[in-house]
């Protein structure tokens, strides 16, 4: 067992080892103000973690994600459903759907930002306007993957309008808004740090900025570490969201 | 609505094909966007102080916007950083994702590092860029690259993995050398996935280019919206914005387009 273990996950320990390893060498040998060793960097975060600073910061921004993103999800995959349901709608929207999925929303920012101000409200906006289109785009994407003689076969049934949703536009539709939420998931996050960065100053985002502005490199670096991994935890959460619905897809 | 939906459901998986249906398509879309502009419109008429972007101001707006020399010039910058990190990008993710995809232990080493990286939120990384290269457009660049670059190399380790075996084992027949296997035959046996990499590379390459605009407040058309946005010249920083969304669609077309035109067999079943 244990060397069976050891030569699956030989590989990986040896290479975050190295990584490491060189991120100690190269921080030791550069100047402290561009690059710190991986132990100043540990020692920082834990600084930043018993002061408190760092949870309240998480939970700043944990509230402003979360909400931002339910909202997004609220709303997205309710409307593309009904956009799957009524196709004459699907056709009109589609295209502006598609428009707004490719636009970089991070334009929309400072418009944001001179209408609402500096509240929480204008920093959900910008989370759920990164994040909903996502969900809306694959859920009226996998609209079109339901063959149409299922509707039919279930129209000939005589199911009820609920019925239909909830046994054949619900199942089919799902797993491809499940793609849509773990885009959204990676979007959400770049929305949240972009609010945080360009609205008002809270959260992650403001642990961040604070650091590189009193050029306190190790908080720069300890944020960095932390955000990078909490993308790692929610993008390999989106994932398995994704896979659990797929087995229902072709 | 609901009578015409028992209808039209049906023709749905004909509509690619047929001409005349993606014709039909025209009149609701354009009835839509009729729609969406007047509720727009008439809702910053009744609700948003007079400064905030409408259509009709923005239309307006779009003349004198696009033949303003500055907005033209900071488009030139924006594009061309873009292009620049773009190039780089497809440079070195390309070489580095077609390495990952026919070495294994060069896949293990660096794989975790690839997907770690692809996880972070890409402006996370702004300030420590404008810590390491000033603000500058240096920063810009690596900032593109840093946001683009992982799609890519996720994309093409995927692709130069899934080439079919015979492949392989034809070319090793024929004493093919590593490097021409590299470049004949796995790179264009993977080129739909890159592709596919290129797509979501540009979009968020052009993100990422916004971002450090805003961020190193340096010229292009990032900064060019911040700064009208800023002075209530809503109108002419919307156009900039319209702009950013061409580029975004535009791009999406073409990539589009290029796998339908010189890969066709790959569409096939992918979209119904």
């Amino acid at each position: 067992m244990p060397t069976a273990y050891l030569r699956r996950h030989a590989p990986f320990w040896l290479s975050i080892f190295a990584g490491l390893a060189l991120w100690e060498v190269a921080g030791r040998s550069a100047s402290a103000a561009f690059m710190v060793p991986f132990s100043t960097t540990l020692v920082r975060l834990w600084q930043l973690i018993v002061s408190g600073g760092f949870f309240t910061a998480l939970l700043d921004s944990a509230e402003l994600f979360v909400t931002g993103f339910v909202l997004a999800v609220a709303v997205g995959l309710p409307l593309g459903m009904l956009l799957a349901r009524v196709r004459l709608l699907r056709v009109g929207v589609e295209p502006y759907i598609m428009t707004l999925y490719a636009t970089p929303m991070v334009a929309l920012i400072p418009f944001i930002l001179s209408m609402m101000g500096f509240g929480f409200a204008p920093k959900v906006l910008v989370v759920f306007l990164f994040s909903v289109f996502p969900v809306l785009y694959n859920t009226v994407e996998g609209a079109r993957s339901i063959r149409p003689e299922l509707i039919e076969v279930a129209k000939s049934f005589r199911s009820s309008e609920w019925a239909l949703w909830r046994e054949v536009m619900l199942p089919y539709t799902v797993p491809y808004t499940m793609t849509g939420v773990r885009q959204a998931i990676g979007r959400a996050l770049v929305g949240m740090i972009a609010a945080e960065f360009f609205l008002s100053s809270t959260g992650l985002g403001q642990l961040i900025m604070g650091a590189s502005q009193n050029f306190d490199t190790g908080g720069v670096f300890a944020s960095i570490l932390i955000i990078g991994l909490i993308g790692v935890g929610l993008m390999r959460a989106g994932l398995m969201i994704e896979q659990h619905f797929a087995r229902w897809r072709q | 609505m609901t009578d015409t939906a028992v209808r039209v459901t049906a023709p749905a998986p004909v509509a690619r094909k047929n001409w005349k249906l993606a014709d039909s398509a025209f009149v609701p879309r354009l009835i839509c966007g009729v729609v969406i502009l007047l509720i727009w419109e008439v809702a910053v008429r009744a609700l948003a102080p007079a400064y905030v972007a409408k259509p009709t101001t923005v239309a307006l707006a779009i003349p004198k916007v696009l033949t303003d020399p500055v907005f033209l010039k900071a488009t030139g910058e924006t594009l061309a950083a873009v292009a620049e990190g773009l190039g780089i990008t497809l440079v070195f993710g390309t070489i580095i994702g077609l390495w990952m995809g026919r070495s294994l232990t060069f896949d293990r080493a660096i794989r975790h590092y690839i997907n770690g990286f692809n996880a972070i939120p890409m402006i996370v990384v702004l300030p420590l860029f404008s810590l390491w290269f000033g603000y500058s457009t240096y920063t810009r660049i690596a900032t593109i690259i840093f946001a683009a670059i992982f799609a890519i190399i996720m994309n093409v380790a995927d692709g130069a993995r899934a080439v079919p075996r015979e492949y392989l084992e034809v070319s090793r027949a024929f004493r093919a050398s590593r490097l021409s296997v590299l470049f004949g035959v796995v790179l264009p046996a993977s080129l739909p996935y890159l592709l596919a990499g290129v797509r979501l590379a540009a979009g968020r390459a052009l993100i990422g280019a916004v971002v450090a605009e805003f961020f190193l407040s340096i010229g292009g058309v990032g900064y060019y919206i911040l700064y009208n946005s800023r002075s209530y010249h809503h109108n002419e920083a919307f156009v900039g914005v319209l702009l950013l969304a061409g580029f975004g669609v535009g791009f999406e077309l073409l990539v589009n387009w290029s796998i339908r035109r010189f890969m066709p067999w790959y569409r096939r079943g992918d979209k119904s």
